[in-house]
């Protein structure tokens, strides 16, 4: 069984709580294609099974968009084996739970279950993968589920649609202008047919990888995968996605009219692709900027000129190039020019001074502290590694990841800031409160 | 489905616990756990919302946030750089029973951040810019969240189940309220609601048990002051508005938030594991009645649940879910029948076995972070629940008959007694609703 490899332990020398969570993981690659990573750890008596598709909104077209999201939901409803309504029966019944996700790069399912349970685990895993059924019947009564969940998350929801509109004005060409949940007629009107491709282009086990992490013997649990999952056939090569999207000319603008307290604004702009060095820099941007009451918009815009009660910066890593996106919550009455005039002065600062020693170090020390948490439980563990390998190409840089934050300096942060954080690439979507419409009426 | 084999479960390997007492009567609990490089800290002091005095609703949770917004002479922004520098978290709160002031920091930094801890809780400066910057974000808070359909439920659904019982203080205040507190009320609350006789330290993970006692002793062992015993909390004598139904006007909205609720068990009832098991059956995991019935064979919602909230003076039952507008007396009627049925006829042994090894296989999963380990510990201690509660819990689960589950429906379920919340456009709602009781429709604005 291949330990992982000298060679990548070598390159780095990780402190010793992430050394030994990287000496414990134990590789492997099925003829079919399928990868999987073995993380054994004996703490509590249960185990965390994850499996990664490379498949989200990025990969759909218009007519299907949100096809990601509802198949991810049908993938609860029923196989050869174990029929509608059966897996979670059989996997709660066997001490465990299960959930799923649907990002714009990725699909992800995991169950966290008592140790005893692995086998069956992996049987229930293996039988929606080799043999799913779509239903006319299922596929109905889901797709109205996640209608509901629609309207749950963006259209009674004011900062679902402000998020909806924002991607629609960052992306004009790509992808990931559509929201990850697909528009209301799309989701209406998505076909069995749609269904049954997708499956067959996305679902192979070349296009996926496992990660188990808990209390399980390594030999034992590869030998059963491979007994599940050793027939199953690998799909042809998943199609790739282009990124066609022109660079941005100039500042682009959006307003969403809607009964509500207060304004708001969502600011975003287009950063680089997860994988590109830069990315890590604006780690170090986002941490330095919001994480903390010390943070530079918290003390600035929160306590200090209190044109906001509250400031989020949100830069999650993406295939392609993904969004560096700023949220102002607003006071009942507060102006939105001001607030993001206030909010672009701080971000000027930071393009032209960079940051202090003092500061790079605190948003250091903070991202070690995240990484390090995030690596607590079962669950935590198979997810960073599993979303590390997907995001970096391989787990190793993401326990690296300490050590590269270590080596950036001021000037890398104003160069990014200058680079991506432009005012003529901004994009701007601004909540504008509309009286109810009882008081229109 | 075959029945699942019960078999000997794997054992906790539950980590040293070891309890001291300081001379001023703070209770200290140490939990030493590896293997990452991080510590857990909560200090858990019986002082919450619910002694929060008339008129000053909110004040324990307002008082709290602002503990390190300026102490020991160090201004807000100096106790903020030096927590964040280090990679660490810290925030005083309150809820319902306790203040609390919890910690989490990097391992080698735990001794300079418990020093800081201790310097907050015993010292909080309350400089006025800083409480009136807190008041005007507060307030601003409380209104914008009336855009929330979730919290208006939940504020609504309050109102209407405890009345005028301290349980239904709201923790954050009201506007009134927050507009009333004055800087001598917090000064006040500083000084006869938190004592040392009636608080718990917990400090879990990378540590060093007798040098952290010694850090302990030295940073919170001149702490003094406060009540020696702790209040009681009146009894409740269940549903405010029992047999009403109240709507929240919100047009604009095309779905529906629900909410049903009742009276339930106080926390450490003899009943308290049939009665976690039947409402797994009911409305608990992924496989629920009220997920089957309401999501998976009808397409109503995305989710619906139920769920028993225990307190140590009373609890609550719930019920929650949302659908659109003209989906909500079908809702209501699944959920409300789906009730009635399990309190008439129980659950199956099947379900009751499935749930049992649902709830005792994932229960060891509760107890992975320093957080939960805390959080767990400090529960057994504020509830006085049985010292052994974290290592026979799984056995207690196992125990459970279906016998069992159906009696503690039969005994706890409502029968009548019930509140329904309604989110959403009253126009389309007063129609439907009228068939659950009697009908009273809020604006938003009521509910600030």
């Amino acid at each position: 069984m291949p330990k992982s490899s000298p060679r990548t332990k070598a390159a780095v020398k990780l402190p010793p709580a992430l050394a030994a969570i990287a000496d414990s993981v134990i590789e492997a690659k099925l003829p079919n294609g399928l990868r999987i990573r073995l993380l054994p750890n004996d703490a509590v008596p249960t185990c965390s099974f994850y499996t990664f598709f490379k498949v989200g909104a990025r990969n759909e077209r218009p007519g299907i968009t949100g096809i990601s999201h509802l198949f991810e939901h049908m993938m609860f409803n029923g196989a050869k084996k174990y029929g509608p309504g059966m897996f979670d029966k059989v996997l709660e019944s066997n001490g465990g739970s299960s959930n799923a996700y649907t990002s714009n790069d990725l699909t992800v399912y995991y169950e966290d279950f008592m140790a005893e349970a692995l086998e069956k685990v992996i049987d229930l895993e293996s039988d929606r993968m080799r043999s799913l059924a779509v239903t006319p019947k299922m596929l109905s009564s889901e797709r109205q589920v996640v209608i509901e969940e629609r309207r749950l998350r963006v259209d009674n929801e004011i900062a679902g649609m402000m998020d909806e509109e924002l991607g629609a004005l960052v992306y004009k060409a790509h992808p990931y202008r559509w929201p990850v949940i697909g528009w209301m007629r799309d989701i209406e009107n998505i076909t069995r047919d749609d269904c049954l491709e997708y499956f067959r282009t996305f679902y192979a086990p070349n296009n996926a990888t496992i990660y188990v992490s808990g209390d399980f013997d390594p030999k034992q649990a590869l030998a059963l995968i491979k007994k599940y999952y050793g027939a199953i056939k690998a799909g042809p090569p998943v199609p790739p996605v282009l990124d066609a999207e022109p660079e941005q000319k100039g500042e682009r603008r959006a307003h969403v009219h809607h009964p509500a307290q207060a304004p708001s604004i969502m600011i975003a702009w287009r950063g680089p692709k997860g994988e590109h060095p830069d990315t890590l820099v604006l780690d170090v941007v986002q941490y330095a900027l919001s994480v903390g009451q010390s943070s530079r918009f918290h003390k600035r815009l929160v306590h200090e000129l209190e044109v906001a009660v509250g400031v989020s910066v949100d830069w999650t890593w993406r295939f392609d190039p993904g969004t560096f996106t700023i949220g102002l919550e607003l006071k009942p009455g507060g102006d939105p020019r001001q607030a993001e005039a206030a909010l672009a002065e701080e971000l000027e600062k930071v393009a032209r001074e960079g940051l202090s020693a003092r500061e790079l170090e605190k948003a250091k020390n903070n991202l070690a502290a995240t990484l390090t948490r995030e690596l607590a439980t079962n669950s935590g563990r198979a997810h960073a590694l599993g979303t590390y390998e997907m995001m970096l190409g391989d787990w190793r840089r993401g326990l690296a990841l300490p050590s590269a934050y270590e080596s950036i300096t001021s000037d890398q942060v104003k160069d990014a800031v200058k680079k991506y954080l432009s005012p003529s690439k901004k994009n701007v979507v601004t909540l504008v409160p509309e009286a109810g419409l009882e008081a229109a009426a | 489905m075959k029945r699942a084999v019960t078999s000997k479960l794997r054992p906790l390997k539950l980590p040293p616990h070891e309890r001291r007492r300081l001379a001023n009567g703070l209770h200290l609990h140490l939990v030493p756990r590896g293997p990452l490089p991080l510590v857990a800290v909560r200090l858990v002091m019986r002082g919450g919302s619910v002694w929060d005095p008339a008129g000053k609703a909110g004040v324990a949770d307002f008082a709290s946030r602002l503990f390190r917004r300026g102490a020991g002479g160090r201004s807000a922004d100096e106790i903020s750089e030096a927590v964040d520098f280090v990679g660490a978290a810290l925030g005083g709160y309150a809820n319902e029973e306790n203040v609390v002031l919890s910690l989490s920091a990097p391992s080698k930094h735990l001794e300079a951040m418990l020093e800081l801890m201790g310097m907050v809780l015993q010292q909080p400066d309350f400089p006025s810019d800083e409480i009136e910057s807190a008041r005007r974000r507060t307030l601003a808070q409380l209104q914008n969240e009336l855009d929330d359909p979730g919290t208006l439920a939940e504020r609504a659904w309050a109102r209407a189940m405890w009345g005028s019982h301290p349980y239904g203080h709201e923790t954050l205040g009201q506007r009134r309220s927050i507009e009333a507190i004055t800087r001598d009320d917090l000064v006040e609350f500083h000084r006869t609601r938190l004592s040392p006789t009636l608080a718990h330290l917990y400090v879990v993970g990378d540590i060093d048990v007798e040098r952290i006692t010694a850090v302990v002793d030295r940073v919170f062992g001149s702490w003094k002051g406060g009540p020696e015993l702790a209040p009681l909390v009146p009894d409740w004598d269940g549903p405010k508005d029992a047999g009403h139904v109240v709507i929240v006007d919100k047009p604009e909205q095309t779905q529906v938030q629900v909410r049903i609720g009742a009276a339930g068990v106080k926390r450490g009832h003899a009943d308290h594991f049939p009665l976690i098991v039947m409402n797994a059956v009911l409305g608990g995991g992924f496989t629920s009645r009220l997920i089957s019935e309401i999501r998976v064979k009808r397409g109503l919602s995305y989710g619906a649940s139920s769920s028993f909230d225990m307190m140590s003076g009373a609890g609550t039952f719930a019920v929650s879910s949302f659908t659109k507008t003209k989906s909500v007396g079908t809702l209501l009627d699944v959920a409300l029948g789906e009730v009635k049925k399990m309190r008439t006829k129980g659950p199956t042994p099947v379900e009751v076995d499935t749930m049992k090894r649902y709830i005792s296989g994932l229960y060891p999963a509760r107890l992975e972070t320093n957080e939960a380990v805390a959080g767990a510990i400090a529960d057994v201690q504020h509830y006085g629940l049985p010292e052994d509660w974290i290592s026979a819990y799984r056995d207690r689960i196992n125990a459970v008959t279906a016998k069992d589950a159906a009696a503690a429906a039969s005994k706890h379920l409502f029968t009548d007694r019930r509140v329904i919340v309604l989110v959403g456009d009253a126009r389309g709602l007063e129609p439907i609703a009228g068939k659950y009781g009697v009908v009273s429709v809020v604006k938003p604005a009521e509910l600030e």
